[in-house]
Formats: C-alpha cells, sequence, structure tokens
C-alpha cells in the first residue's frame, strides 16, 4: 500500500517537473530536453529488439530516418497537411520498411542479423545521398511549414514556439514510450523475452518464433519512426546524416550500453548521461571524439551491466549489507 | 491405440546414417522406454519425432495422423511436449516465468497485445498450482539458471508437461542426478505423467525398470527389441549389445 | 583504339592494386573474426595509424623502406597492446560489447592521431624506384601500382606459406576450426590468438603504409576503407580468406571501372550487393556459420 502511494506520488512529481521545466530552464534546456526524449524513445525502440529479443539491430537509424523523411517530405509536398497525420505518414513509412524487411530479418540471427542491419542501414544513409531529387542529397530537407496542432473548430496551437512544441513532443513521446512499455508487459512480451533466453524452447512450447520476432520488429521500427519524426520537426531539418547516419545507429548501442541493457529505462538513462557529458564536454574541449571513445572503453570495461545494472549491484551490496536477509532480484 | 507411431524411419546426417528403419510403436497410456548404449541414435529418433529434423526417409504419425517434417511448434500445438537432456529453460526468467509459459501456450494465449500478463489471475493460479506440484513453489521468484541442478531439472521436466500434453517425450530426465534427486524425479515423473502417454530415454537402469510400461532397444540406429521389461532382461541379443559396448 | 585498350588496362591496374589493399585489411579483419570471434572495429583504425607512422618514419629516415619495415610493425604492437589487454577481457560478453569498445578504441585514434599530426592532409612521396611508367609488352604501366599487387601478392605468399606450412600455421589453422580442442592440446591459445590479432594488424599495417602515397595521410582514412573491408569480409564470408579475396577483387575492378561508368550510383551497388548477398546467404558467399 505504502508503495503503491509513493510510485504515484513520483509519477505526479515527474508531471508536475515535466510542466514546470521550459519556465523553468528556458529555451535552451527547453530544446535540449525535447532532443533528449526523442533519442530516449528511439533508444528505447531499439532496446525492444536487443535487451528484449537479443536482435542486434546494427542499422535501427533507418527506421529513424524514414520516419523523418516520411514526415518532411509530407509537409513539403502538401500544402496544409496537418500535423498528427504528418507523424502518422512518418511513423507509417517506417511500419512499411519494417515490414518490407520482416521476411528476411525473421529467419536470420545473431551475427548475421546485425550485419545485414548494417547494409541496410548504410544502404538507405546512401540512397538519402543520392536521390538528391527526393530526398536533397546532403543537405536534406528543409524549411517545411510546421503546422500547428489543432482540433478542428476547437484549438490551433502554433508549434513554432519551442515551449508549445515541448509540451506536443513530450505527450507524444510520452505516451510512445507507455505503449512500448506496456507491450513488454503483455503476455506477448513474455514470449518475446523467452526468444531472447532460448528461442528453441520457445519453438517447442508452441509459439511461432518467426511471427513474434517480426511483430517486435514492426513495433521497434515504428517507434523509431515516430522518433525520427518529432525529431524532423523539432529540427524542421532532415538530412542523411541525421537520419541515417551511422552515428545515429551508434547511438542508439551506445546509449543502451551505458544505460543498461537489461531493463526499459535503461536506454532512457543511457541517452539522458551521454547527452549530458555530450553537452559539458563540448563546453570544456574540442576533443569530443577523445573523450567519447575513453567513455565507452571505460563503460564497457568497468561497467558493461551499464548505469542500470550498476545501480542494481550497488542495491544489493547495500542489501545484503544492512540485512541478514538477501533479497534475490528478479530479472526480466 | 498406438498414439505415436513412426514407419520405416530413416536418418542421416550428410551421410553419416544414424537411423535405420526405425517402427517404433507407442501405446497410449503406456510409458515407454528408449534405451540403448551411447550414439545408439536415441536423440536423433527425439528429434525426428519432434520437428527438430525432417527424416531422410519414412514417416511418423502421432494421434493416427501423419505428422512427418512438422515443425516443433506444430507438434506442441498437436499435444505434445518435449524435455531436453541438457536442461534448456529460460534462464533468466524466474522459476514462475517459466512455468508461465508453457501455461499460457496451453491456454492459446500467443499473441494477446492488450493485457498486461501479471494481471490474468487465472494464468498465475495455475502457473502457482504447478509450481507447488513439482515443489518449486518456495523458489518460484529465482532465476532458473540459479535453481540447483535437480530443481533445475525438475523445472526443465514440468515445462515439457506444462502445456499439457498428451505424448510427453523426456530425454534423459535424470542425467546428472543423485541418488536422491533420481528417486524424486521418477516419482514426480510418475505422478505427473498419471494419465498421459510418456516416452522416456534413459541410462539409469532402475529408473526404466522402475517406471517402464514396455522398453524399446535401439542400437546402432535399428530397434533390437521391443517388449516388456521382463522380456528385455531376457532377451539374449539385448544383453550381447550392452556387453559389447561394456568390452568395447 | 590502343589508347582506349590502355586506359581500361590503367583503370584494371588501379582497380586490382585497390583491391589487394582491401584484401590486405579484410584480411586481417576475417582472420580474427573467424579465429577468435573478435569484430575489431577498430581495425580500419590501425591501418589509418600505420599511414601515419609511415609518414613519421618517413620524416625522420627520409627512407621510404624503412618506413615500409617498420610503421606496420610499430602499429601491430598497439594491435597487441589492445587485445592483450582490453579485448581479450571482455570477450565474454559478448558481440556488443566487442563493436562498442573497438568503436572507443578507432575514436581514441583518430583523436590520437589529430592531436599528434593535425588535422590536414599529409603527402608522403613514392620513392623515385617506384614511380612512373614502366613498359611491359608494348603497354605502360604504372610501377608503384604495380608495386603494390606485386608487394600484397608477395605478402600473401608469405602468409599462405606460414598457414600451410609451418608449426604455427598448423596451430592457427586448427585453432580457427576449433580452438577449444587445440587448447585441451596443451598449446597456449591465449597466445597463439594474441599472435593472430597482431598479424591481422600488420597486414593492415601494410596496407596504410602501401596506400599513403596515392590517398596521402588524412584523418579520414579509416571512413573509407572501414566500410570497404567491413562489407567485403561480410559478403565473402567471416572467417573466410577466400571469400574475402574474391570480393575484395571484384570490388576493387568495380569501383574503378564503376567510377568512371556509374559513378554516382557505386555506393548504393555496393551497400545493395551486400544486402542481397547476406539476404540470400546470411553467412556470406564462403562464410561457414550459421
Amino acid at each position: 500500500m505504502m508503495k503503491k502511494k509513493l510510485r504515484w506520488i513520483l509519477w505526479v512529481g515527474l508531471i508536475v517537473i515535466l510542466a514546470l521545466y521550459p519556465r523553468v530552464f528556458g529555451i535552451y534546456y527547453t530544446n535540449f530536453f525535447v532532443t533528449f526524449a526523442v533519442f530516449a524513445v528511439y533508444s528505447v525502440s531499439f532496446n525492444l529488439l536487443l535487451g528484449y529479443t537479443a536482435l542486434f539491430s546494427f542499422g535501427h537509424a533507418m527506421f529513424f530516418g524514414v520516419g523523418g523523411y516520411g514526415t518532411a517530405l509530407a509537409l513539403k509536398h502538401i500544402q496544409g497537411f496537418p500535423l498528427l497525420p504528418a507523424i502518422l505518414i512518418g511513423a507509417g513509412s517506417a511500419v512499411v520498411l519494417a515490414l518490407i524487411l520482416c521476411p528476411i530479418v525473421v529467419r536470420v540471427t545473431g551475427s548475421a542479423f546485425s550485419m545485414l542491419h548494417l547494409a541496410f542501414g548504410q544502404l538507405m544513409y546512401v540512397l538519402a545521398l543520392k536521390l538528391r531529387n527526393i530526398t536533397g542529397g546532403e543537405d536534406g530537407i528543409g524549411g517545411f511549414p510546421i503546422p500547428p496542432f489543432s482540433i478542428p473548430g476547437i484549438v490551433s496551437i502554433d508549434m513554432k514556439a519551442p515551449e508549445n512544441f515541448y509540451y506536443f513532443a513530450v505527450v507524444v513521446l510520452g505516451v510512445s514510450l507507455w505503449i512500448m512499455w506496456f507491450f513488454t508487459k503483455t503476455p506477448f512480451g513474455q514470449i518475446q523475452v523467452g526468444v531472447r533466453d532460448n528461442a528453441m524452447r520457445v519453438d517447442y512450447l508452441g509459439f511461432k518464433v518467426p511471427q513474434t520476432k517480426a511483430v517486435v520488429y514492426v513495433v521497434a521500427g515504428a517507434f523509431a519512426g515516430v522518433a525520427g519524426s518529432i525529431f524532423a520537426l523539432f529540427q524542421n531539418l532532415i538530412a542523411a546524416d541525421s537520419g541515417f547516419g551511422i552515428l545515429v545507429s551508434f547511438g542508439a548501442v551506445i546509449n543502451t550500453l551505458v544505460g543498461g541493457l537489461g531493463s526499459f529505462f535503461g536506454p532512457i538513462w543511457g541517452t539522458a548521461i551521454m547527452q549530458i557529458l555530450e553537452e559539458v564536454t563540448t563546453r570544456y574541449t574540442d576533443r569530443v571524439e577523445l573523450v567519447a571513445g575513453l567513455i565507452l572503453i571505460l563503460v564497457i570495461m568497468f561497467a558493461p551491466m551499464g548505469f542500470v545494472g550498476g545501480v542494481r549491484i550497488l542495491k544489493q551490496k547495500w542489501l545484503a549489507h544492512s540485512a541478514p536477509k538477501v533479497k534475490l532480484e528478479k530479472v526480466s | 491405440m498406438n498414439i505415436l507411431e513412426s514407419r520405416g524411419l530413416y536418418h542421416d546426417f550428410k551421410g553419416l546414417e544414424v537411423l535405420f528403419d526405425v517402427n517404433l510403436q507407442v501405446e497410449e497410456g503406456e510409458r515407454h522406454a528408449v534405451i540403448g548404449p551411447n550414439g545408439a541414435g536415441k536423440t536423433t529418433l527425439f528429434n525426428v519425432i519432434t520437428g527438430t529434423y525432417h527424416p531422410s526417409r519414412g514417416q511418423v504419425f502421432f494421434k493416427g495422423k501423419e505428422v512427418t517434417g512438422s515443425k516443433p511448434y506444430q507438434m506442441a500445438r498437436l499435444g505434445m511436449g518435449r524435455s531436453f537432456q541438457i536442461t534448456s529453460t529460460f534462464n533468466r526468467l524466474t522459476a514462475f516465468q517459466n512455468i508461465r509459459l508453457a501455461v499460457l501456450s496451453k491456454k492459446g494465449v500467443r499473441f494477446q497485445l492488450f493485457r498486461k500478463v501479471d494481471k490474468m489471475e487465472d494464468i498465475t493460479k495455475e502457473t502457482d498450482e504447478i509450481l507447488k506440484r513439482i515443489n518449486l513453489d518456495r523458489e518460484r521468484d529465482m532465476p532458473a539458471g540459479m535453481l540447483s541442478y535437480g530443481k533445475h531439472r525438475s523445472l526443465e521436466i514440468s515445462m515439457a508437461l506444462g502445456t499439457d500434453p498428451d505424448l510427453v517425450m523426456l530425454d534423459e530426465p535424470t542425467a546428472g542426478m543423485s541418488r536422491d534427486e533420481t528417486h524424486y524425479a521418477v516419482e514426480l515423473i510418475r505422478r505427473l505423467t498419471e494419465g498421459k502417454t510418456a516416452v522416456i530415454i534413459e541410462h539409469d537402469m532402475d529408473v526404466v525398470f522402475s517406471l517402464a510400461d514396455r522398453i524399446t532397444v535401439l542400437h546402432y540406429g535399428q530397434i533390437l527389441a521391443t517388449g516388456p521389461p521382463a522380456e528385455i532382461r531376457q532377451n539374449q541379443a539385448v544383453k550381447d549389445a550392452y556387453l559389447g559396448e561394456l568390452e568395447a | 583504339m590502343e589508347s582506349t585498350t590502355a586506359m581500361y588496362v590503367a583503370q584494371g591496374i588501379h582497380g586490382l592494386a585497390y583491391g589487394m589493399v582491401l584484401f590486405l585489411v579484410a584480411s586481417g579483419l576475417t582472420l580474427i573474426f573467424g579465429m577468435m570471434d573478435i569484430l575489431n572495429l577498430a581495425h580500419a583504425a590501425f591501418f589509418m595509424l600505420a599511414a601515419y607512422f609511415c609518414y613519421q618514419f618517413l620524416s625522420l629516415t627520409g627512407n621510404f623502406w624503412a618506413a615500409l619495415l617498420l610503421a606496420p610493425i610499430v602499429t601491430a604492437f598497439f594491435g597487441i597492446l589492445l587485445e592483450r589487454f582490453l579485448l581479450r577481457k571482455i570477450h565474454a560478453f559478448g558481440l556488443m560489447s566487442q563493436l562498442t569498445l573497438t568503436v572507443g578504441v578507432s575514436l581514441v585514434i583518430l583523436a590520437g592521431v589529430k592531436i599528434f599530426w593535425g588535422t590536414e592532409s599529409l603527402p608522403v612521396k613514392i620513392p623515385p624506384i617506384l614511380s612512373g611508367l614502366v613498359k611491359i609488352g608494348g603497354m605502360d604501366y604504372p610501377v608503384y601500382r604495380l608495386f603494390i599487387i606485386v608487394l600484397s601478392l608477395v605478402v600473401l605468399a608469405i602468409m599462405a606459406l606460414l598457414l600451410y606450412k609451418t608449426r604455427i600455421g598448423k596451430i592457427v589453422r586448427a585453432a580457427v576450426s576449433d580452438a577449444d580442442m587445440v587448447n585441451a592440446l596443451g598449446i597456449n591459445i591465449p597466445l597463439v590468438f594474441t599472435f593472430v590479432f597482431g598479424v591481422g594488424i600488420w597486414l593492415a599495417g601494410i596496407a596504410g603504409v602501401v596506400i599513403a602515397p596515392i590517398l596521402t595521410v588524412f584523418p579520414g582514412l579509416a571512413d573509407q576503407m572501414g566500410m570497404d573491408a567491413f562489407v567485403v569480409v561480410i559478403t565473402g564470408g567471416f572467417g573466410s580468406l577466400t571469400g574475402a579475396f574474391i570480393v575484395s577483387i571484384i570490388f576493387g575492378l568495380l569501383s574503378s571501372y564503376g567510377v568512371q561508368f556509374v559513378s554516382s550510383l557505386a555506393p548504393v551497388l555496393m551497400f545493395a550487393f551486400m544486402a542481397i548477398i547476406l539476404a540470400i546467404r546470411p553467412m556470406g558467399l564462403f562464410g561457414e556459420r550459421e
């Protein structure tokens, strides 16, 4: 009972903080948060494949980029295209891509899966660069109209104002996170982790493993697409590098690893940590690569379980220290 | 009625012949042991029957219908369960979660995306009941990978039975167990396979003779003999096969 | 008529030369993966590092041959440090950790070369003996490119000899098939692994030295080569030297002729090719992993 009440208070507190954030921290940090939220959702979608199904999607940026380009293209070429449908187009394009790749993807596991995704991810990147007429090449698509958030006849909110966009993005991304979270709590989510641990056994229990993987794949792709879509709206720009670049794909990996891939919230922590670190280091030094590289090396060598994993271990040590009865951690 | 039957089953791995003309017949409701020296092809036979391999030649019939070459998940849905010689559970999930997956399958809950699994009370209740029956209720929330060997094997066996199959194939269920653990496992298997059919690969002769209604002896991929324990005990060819193995 | 043939031949030589260099890099990568299950994303960074060392040795001694000898060895030394102190420890943690660690290492190497040598393009001159054209059978061939091809073949011949005619080679080959077994036979597997890793990096080092005069030495060297080598290894098959060789040559020739005819689509074709191969044969053309 206490725990439930505590939870409630924490959630309400979080909502209050999120609501007041722009007022308190100003435009620069409001935008900072939106970037964080975008990549947090993107990284969580990546982890749906990695941490939950043991599928290492080395080119996850392709869904992110497709989402961004889908939205940008719709807004650029269709006059007066409304906001929510634009995002749906972005997410929808990502879903289409996922569906196209599905048949190949479910038959392949392990490093082959990763490499195939690297190939596809790079293919999308290079296509985005080369198909200048459609994608604007290296410069990408920018300056497209940002429609207001409007419910006909009731309200129309200008999305070009950073504060308004912040609220909109937080809601959309927050809902996305919630959906993904719920997804992992369903029976299907259990099958998914079963596949991660022992796909053969899942097969023997009577579940269709390839189809299970396909569903997860499409869901993960869809939400990466949503993130990409919001990103394109936020920056009013989407380009080959920012959408499909190898660094974007790597980013998901790094955020997840640093945060901890065994948990749902790991990638969120990882994204926060990495983004804050990046922000801090660019203030003091030009040598971003050096710092980034060293951080990666240090994390892998000394904290491979990530932030969340590290916290868990510390918690267990503290519990073992302060109480005679050790509580066994349930993993998943 | 023969719940399980193989006719003229052959299997080879890239030229290496492992099964020759295996005609296995398992009657409904019996406990049928498959024994034989190492390398006789017992696990391969299991793999062919349960759908891991597509046999090079021959047919498999389950409940009267041909199922040759079906996939494992299809066999599971038809009512066949299987346990593995090397414990194959979901090691990072708890004992509870392991059994629950089997229960979910039994209930046909597969692509359910709209409910929280923890809130499905009937599933939870049934899972807890199974855990109690196999004496793992205290280890309910322990990751499977951390269970003691004996309990881990118990979990392994119960997962094969968790989908409530009509036929369960147990591959060396007591492998690696101590005397006491084996005793316990035998009683567990006896209890859990009441009213079901079981095919059991075993090396431990005590287990075989205490559990089996009939025994099939496999040697170099061929059936040497099939019959009730007493008969097999006296069978000269069987004795030669085993003796030969000891001398080799 | 003659000038068109000459052009095709010249393109061919260029392509072969690049293909050979690509193979030198890819062979190390695929050997290391095939034997040790290590996917070294920093491999190309070592390639680049060797080019920088080449420049440095050249500045110090004025002798290209000295650079050719020393740079790969020094680079291999750093590679061995990486394997011995970092990679070995995380081997058990799986693919993801390796990838992330080696990405980190490549970033550090990149930062390192920028710190020590700056960000500008550094020229490396072809030694006079190897410059210019040579007439063979009535046609002119670029000497340096021929040198690259010949040197690569010599290096490969030595590697093949080592692998197939010496005891060490036998051990390495056995370890590629079954490291545990070799370990059980009492052979110091970790040492063998370190040795192979070192050789792999050394090969990339030779490639780096040899390509320096052509591409000049700059921080972006690793990018293109890295991606190309990766694609070669993946499509050729992890652990397959034959596959790496064939695909390298094909890529070399394709990019050389391709630049002529389908220049803008070349990268697209490359990745499409890779994606198609992987979709049909996930283990690569000659790979054996399932």
